[in-house]
């Protein structure tokens, strides 16, 4: 395998494959539970580092823990509780707001045993390099893993968060 | 995808799965053909092995216009890795972790 590794070279393909990051998480909870989560911010508070994320087919808004804006952006589909898509800057940061604004795309399929498969597609970052490198791996997969246990156990996965609301 | 340990560690079994993986945190979104090509298996092959990778979740796939491009998602080995790892760190592997971490430490020469 390692020989094999280091012969390896990479093919040229067009970087679209790169600008799109997708996550999938099971989360045992209805649709609606879910779309409640990630809708309104009382539910977002306790698993999305603090921010208070408002989403309706007006737009999004999300506002850290102390009230700064730490996004707002358009609303692009909303089909409740399945599938809502929304333009994404991460203004909590100088050098990522000045990047060119992405897309979120957050879908939920319901099983036949109970359980939704959540799955988060952040695409378009093309013109967001340092964005994507912010919310890549431990990014989404933190947000989603404390979303699930929020949800599983109504727990929030950071203490700290819920203390932030008091 | 269910939720299924089993299904994640009997997919991280297999020495051409863990590269399929590596290959897509190396670059994301890469189609079969791409994936095909670094091995020296038969498309067929490198097609189950995918299809492994998929039911454990570790691989979504994406329409995209006329191709299908697949999509490393590292959360099944996180919640595994939460699940398993939290559960023995306690005190006494930490200590002896320590100890590993302090004896291979001295074996660099001091200056």
């Amino acid at each position: 395998m390692s020989a094999d590794t280091s012969t390896y070279q990479p093919a040229a393909i067009p970087d679209e494959g790169t600008a799109t990051q997708v996550y999938r998480i099971v989360i045992k909870a209805t649709p609606q539970e879910i779309w409640d989560a990630i809708t309104l911010p009382e539910f977002t508070r306790r698993y999305f580092h603090g921010a208070a994320i408002t989403i309706t087919p007006d737009g999004y808004a999300s506002f850290g823990p102390d009230g700064s804006s730490w996004g707002d952006a358009e609303v692009l589909e909303w089909d409740p509780p399945n599938r809502v898509v929304h333009g994404w800057k991460s203004l909590y940061d100088p050098t990522l707001s000045a990047e060119a604004e992405s897309r979120v795309t957050w879908e939920i399929t319901p099983d036949d045993d109970g359980t939704c498969l959540l799955t988060v597609i952040h695409d378009r970052l093309e013109g967001a390099p340092r964005t994507a490198s912010g919310v890549a791996g431990a990014g989404w997969m933190g947000v989603l893993s404390a979303l699930k246990t929020l949800l599983e156990t109504g727990e929030p996965l950071h203490p700290t968060f819920a203390g932030e609301q008091a | 995808m269910a939720e299924d340990d089993d299904a994640v560690f009997r997919a991280l079994a297999d020495p051409s799965r863990r590269r399929l993986l590596d290959l897509l945190f190396e670059r994301d979104g890469r189609t079969l053909g791409e994936l095909e090509e670094q091995f020296a298996m038969s498309r067929f092959g490198v097609m189950k092995h995918v299809r492994v990778l998929e039911e454990a979740g570790l691989v979504v796939t994406r329409k995209d216009g006329r191709s299908t491009r697949h999509f490393l998602n590292p959360i099944p080995i996180q919640l595994v890795a939460d699940r398993w790892v939290d559960k023995y760190r306690d005190e006494r592997v930490t200590a002896l972790v320590d100890l590993k971490t302090a004896l291979e430490s001295r074996q660099e020469p001091r200056s």
